[in-house]
């Protein structure tokens, strides 16, 4: 991370700002590096490169939180950025109703880094490049068995590194390379479109588009696209039994558990933009689903698109039991939320570049794997649907209403996959959801995603995910 | 170093580089932010950021960086390794920039220097429109005003050259009430005088006040009243499919529908680059070809895409200043006003819902315009030309043509729309739909 000088900038600003008033400061240094290259329908597009590098200075002053931030490092432009934050604080006060207070949390002091094996700064154009023409090679002129004529494909590979260091003692160098690819397909047959949209991301170097098989897994898609447009039939009606895929288990744990469990949205400050939450200060020992239901965050996965061990506080991470057992077992916490809740921050604060605040963020956040194989959880369904992959989805701001719109959906019939169903709709409650919980299989699989909160908005990268989920007793809604 | 002295240097690095073609655009922007919850302060903040971002093409490779590395070393080394960059790339679309340079001076009238440093300002505004909520029957508040400005200088290897700046401010307030009730209230404005948090905050709490005995409506096809903030959302979305980009990429439902009716006769969407009132915009694009007026659809009928140079040679016509070096896009959206009034277009619907505001808007599939919406804050049930009750716990969907040759009335009265679910500017009446589905959540 950057230069002594950039880490003497931060010390000094955090010293800086207490002088001037404020009663807690932290500086973060942070610097982005970003390679990107495109292809569209197998033109290739003008290739991207990014890089970003400035300082976030955030303070309490008279019980309010001010921040700044600047991309000029020079000295005296750092130093007026610490003391802009302080000022602005303290000018707040006349709106102020309740104070901001941090938790005791540990300082850390750590050097952190997700592992990779080839780094990331040898990503070329040409490498960029490769991974692209190999996807194309199995998906172009009808490859994978359908009409493809929208094809949109995207590769990046991204650096961010960041120093934080803060008045309570903390100092954290990190280091977080990733391999992101975005791809939207649209395909057609006989007058019907159907369109996906991927999203795949790992941590670590070069070595991430072949560990997750990036290019037999885009061929696998566009395959399942031809199939769901020749053959898919009328979903059932009727109450049935559902199963959701890993990818589906995966979305409704971050909708509708991840989100609604992140103790700022549930105290109301992110009430104007991503919403409140159906849960209240006091909910934590509420039953929320069966026995069966069981999600966790966990930052501390190794590759995982949201490994982040040490949080943007300064806090060391670690895993959340959000739901055990059907209950509601703890929030997302910062150490200003953790205070209020008198707990402790389980260090979930993140920011995505140094010109926004930290704020509460999921990282990877899942089902938890059950007892079954695939196979036999499928044999327990006499009458229902395999919504395995989705296309449309939304939810609430309270996180109580969501609906999601199956692309890959299969009928099962006496414990057997069956023919694929023509996109199946389910629109639900949460706890209805999480109360109809059978069953979960032991395959867990995991989705990159981006999941946007804060103002400015911070599109922060995580992973959902989970195993096969059955849901017993479900009426699918319609289009 | 200043924005022309930025762009200067880095055109001069690429020419002795022997580019083909190279553009450079400075941006400088100041923006100050004031976030509340529960009636309470949660963070101020300014941040001042520039950023450098360079076009280089060579034997039809083209490349795009941007970089907060400003110094003088360091931009000369920004140019070099991006020009180096390039040795991997295949040959590919390349459209040389306009031979004929232009020049672009500032529209101060529309830069309102009041914005440039609101800070001290900031509680005082917040305050005005938390109280205004609370008079008007919210029991609390949350929201934000933002409000800075943006500099943007631009030079090109063939002399085009100028500079542009602008300024906004904007306020997202919701009040919430008992029962989980909660209202919605925006105030938009390029100057400060134009900007009203106190009408804002009136809408919020009076919205939270009249949902607090809202109930859930039988599924089912309705009449549905959009908000100028609900319709801008969605009309964001018609702007976006009407981008070259999206119709070659195949994320457009207005694919092979130029001029052809896409909506109701009475609708009309355009496209200013630059207009006195607008929050965003600038009198150049990327590859600074002037930005005017594009009239997207006209009378219902769709006249044309948003089209940068290469855009433009693929469709055999020309650049609408809508560049993006990648994709084309809008600047400040316009939809045409009708000659209702809000209480007009009430008394017209016989079974219908009054939506005020929408989130969380996904599509199934952009190139058939399928999708759904969360409609939150307040909702009404409309009976016979008069509101009977509030509704909340519904999803509205659709496809966006269906929905856009449905449109019934549009009302005389227009606001300037953006928040966090609409990010281009748009000036916006409300609209009248006729047969929206709306859902209702199982369990």
């Amino acid at each position: 991370m950057g230069t002594q000088q950039a880490r003497d900038l931060a010390e000094g600003a955090v010293v800086r700002a207490r002088n001037a008033g404020a009663t807690y400061a932290e500086a973060r240094v942070q610097s982005t590096w970003e390679r990107e290259f495109g292809l569209k329908n197998g033109e290739p597009q003008p290739s991207f490169f990014a890089e970003g590098f400035g300082i976030g200075v955030r303070v309490i002053a008279r019980g309010a939180l001010g921040f700044a931030a600047t991309n000029d490092m020079s000295p005296s432009s750092v130093n007026e950025v610490a003391l802009k934050a302080v000022r602005l604080a303290k000018a707040s006060s006349a709106v102020l109703r309740h104070p901001v207070v941090f938790d005791s949390s540990k300082a850390a002091r750590a050097k952190w880094s997700a592992p990779e094996q080839r780094k990331i700064e040898n990503a070329d154009s040409a490498w960029l490049r490769g991974v692209l023409v190999e996807i194309e090679s199995r998906i172009a002129n009808g490859r994978a068995g359908v009409k493809l004529p929208g094809r949109l494909l995207y590769i990046s590979a991204e650096l961010q590194e960041r120093y934080y260091v803060n008045s309570d003692g903390a100092r954290v160098v990190g280091r977080v390379p990733r391999v992101s690819f975005g791809g939207s397909l649209t395909a057609v047959e006989g007058g019907e479109s159907a369109q996906r949209f991927i999203q795949q991301g790992e941590t670590g170097g070069l070595e991430v588009a072949r560990r997750i098989g990036l290019a037999e897994k885009v061929e696998g898609e566009a395959k399942v696209m031809g199939k769901v447009l020749k053959t898919s039939a009328k979903p059932p009606t009727g109450v049935i039994d559902v199963v959701l895929g890993p990818e589906l288990s995966g979305i409704a744990a971050h909708e509708s558990v991840g989100h609604p469990q992140e103790a700022d949205r549930v105290l109301g400050r992110e009430g104007a933009q991503a919403g409140e939450s159906y849960l209240k200060e006091d909910s934590i020992g509420t039953k929320i689903g069966s026995d069966e239901a069981n999600v966790s965050d966990d930052p501390t996965l190794l590759h995982s698109n949201g490994f982040v061990p040490v949080d943007d506080e300064g806090v060391k991470a670690r895993k959340r039991f959000l739901i055990k057992d059907g209950v509601i077992n703890e929030f997302l916490q910062d150490r200003a939320t953790a205070e209020r809740f008198g707990r402790e921050s389980n260090g979930a604060s993140r920011a995505v570049s140094f010109d926004r605040e930290p704020i509460i963020r999921m990282s990877n956040t899942f089902v938890e794997p059950g007892d079954y194989s695939t196979a036999e959880l499928i044999r327990e369904v006499r009458h229902g649907v395999l919504f395995k992959t989705f296309t449309e989805w939304n939810i609430d701001d309270k996180r109580l209403n969501q609906r999601y719109v199956a692309l890959e959906a299969y009928l099962i019939e006496q414990g057997e996959l069956r023919g694929l169903v023509k996109a199946p709709v389910l629109e639900i409650t949460t706890p209805k959801l999480w109360g109809s919980v059978k069953a979960r299989s032991k395959h867990m699989e995991f989705e990159a995603a981006t999941c946007g909160k804060g103002d400015p908005m911070q599109g922060a990268p995580v992973w959902t995910g989970g195993p096969e989920t059955l849901l017993g007793g479900i009426r699918l809604g319609a289009r | 170093m200043d924005l022309d002295g930025l762009t200067q240097q880095a055109i001069a690095a690429a020419e002795a580089l022997r580019v083909d073609d190279a553009v450079a655009l400075g941006a400088r922007s100041a923006d100050s932010m004031i976030r509340f919850a529960n009636d309470s302060v949660t963070l101020v903040s300014r941040v001042e950021e520039a950023e450098l971002s360079v076009y280089l093409a060579k034997d039809r490779r083209r490349a795009i960086a941007s970089t907060s590395n400003l110094s003088p070393s360091a931009v000369k080394k920004f140019v070099r390794d991006l020009f180096s960059s390039m040795k991997g790339l295949p040959q590919s679309e390349y459209v040389p920039l306009p031979e004929k340079a232009a020049k672009y001076s500032p529209r101060g009238a529309w830069h309102d220097r009041k914005l440039e440093d609101l800070d001290e300002e900031l509680p005082g505004l917040a305050g005005a429109a938390i109280d205004s909520a609370r008079t008007a029957g919210g029991k609390r508040s949350a929201g934000v005003i933002s409000a800075g400005k943006v500099d943007v200088s631009i030079l090109t290897t063939t002399g085009t050259r100028g500079s542009d700046s602008r300024t906004a401010i904007t306020l997202n307030i919701r009040s919430f009430g008992e029962n989980e009730a909660s209202g919605h209230g925006l105030s938009c404005s390029s100057t400060l005088s134009g900007f009203d948090p106190v009408t804002a905050g009136r809408r919020a709490g009076e919205g939270a006040r009249g949902m607090e005995q809202a109930s859930e409506p039988e599924a089912g096809r309705y009449e549905v009243l959009l908000s100028p903030t609900v319709a801008s959302n969605l009309v964001e979305s018609v702007a976006g499919a009407a981008s070259a980009f999206s119709v070659d990429a195949g994320t457009s439902y207005l694919a092979e529908k130029l001029g052809k009716k896409v909506a109701s006769p009475s609708f009309n969407l355009t496209d200013h680059g630059a207009v006195k009132g607008g929050l965003g915009g600038r009198a150049f694009d990327d590859e600074g070809t002037s930005t005017g007026t594009n009239r997207i659809i006209e009378g219902g009928v769709l006249r044309g895409y948003l089209h940068n140079l290469t855009t433009a040679k693929k469709w055999k016509s020309k650049s609408t200043g809508s560049a993006g070096f990648v994709s084309p896009h809008p600047w400040n959206l316009e939809v045409g006003k009708g000659d209702a009034t809000y209480d007009e277009m009430v008394k017209e619907m016989k079974r219908g819902i009054v939506l005020t505001s929408n989130w969380y808007t996904r599509f199934k599939n952009y190139r058939t315009g399928e999708f759904s919406t969360v409609p939150r804050d307040g909702a009404y049930l409309v009976e016979n030309g008069r509101i009977s009750k509030s509704l909340k716990g519904m999803r509205a969907g659709d496809a966006l043509e269906r929905l856009f040759s449905s449109v019934r009335l549009l009302s005389k009265e227009r606001e300037w729309i953006q928040w966090w679910e609409v990010e281009t500017p748009t000036l916006c009446p409300w609209v009248l739909v006729d047969g929206v589905s709306i859902t209702r959540a199982y369990g």
